[in-house]
């Protein structure tokens, strides 16, 4: 699955570590999201979107 | 008991759980080489090292529930090849031991499942290159 974290992320100027506590979760969850080795869970997703104030399909896309 | 272990889980309770175990592990051995015990103290001195290895593994199990979903997910797939590979050596043992006389001093189960945790940290650290 294709995701735009990164370039969210660098918009608001956070670090992966920044983003990791405000998900929750460790950094290397972050980063291996954002290299996309490996895709959240559906909870972890929408607590992405509403972070970041948009709908799951505007951060993360099917690969084609 | 959850309540109490999720309390107590961390690296400090796990580490300090870890060291009882050695330390009451040793302590039976030498008990069971040197003390003159009669053969129901042997089996409960035997047995000692259980309880502090049983504390470990609920702290470790309740370390792992704390975990992110990542970290869960990268045990369980560490699981997934600890175990087959587990499988696989006690089944190679279990030939081997049809045409060669396996010394108990080298292949009891206490030698064996030393291979199980070094299996299990095997899986682990291969999992983890995936994510990385």
């Amino acid at each position: 699955m294709k995701n735009r974290l990164k370039v969210l992320r660098a918009e608001h100027d956070w670090s992966q570590a920044d983003l990791a506590d405000k998900l929750n979760v460790s950094r290397q969850t972050v980063n291996a999201i954002e290299t996309e080795k490996y895709d959240p869970s559906l909870p972890l997703a929408f607590k992405i979107a509403d972070l970041f104030e948009k709908r799951i399909e505007e951060i993360f896309s099917p690969e084609k | 008991m959850n309540a109490i272990l999720q309390k107590l889980s961390g690296g400090t309770a796990t580490l300090i759980s870890a060291i009882a175990w050695v330390l009451i592990y040793l302590l039976a051995r030498w008990l069971l080489d040197n003390g003159q015990l009669s053969e129901g103290m042997r089996i409960i001195v035997a047995l000692m090292p259980i309880v502090p290895f049983a504390i470990f593994l609920g702290l470790m199990l309740a370390g792992i529930r704390q975990m992110d979903e990542l970290h869960r997910k990268v045990h369980l797939e560490a699981l997934a090849i600890a175990f087959p590979l587990a499988m696989l050596l006690l089944m190679l043992l279990g030939l081997l031991e049809l045409v060669i006389p396996l010394s108990p001093e080298d292949w009891s189960y206490r030698h064996v499942w030393q291979f199980l945790p070094l299996l299990y940290f095997l899986g682990l650290a291969f999992t983890w290159r995936r994510y990385q």
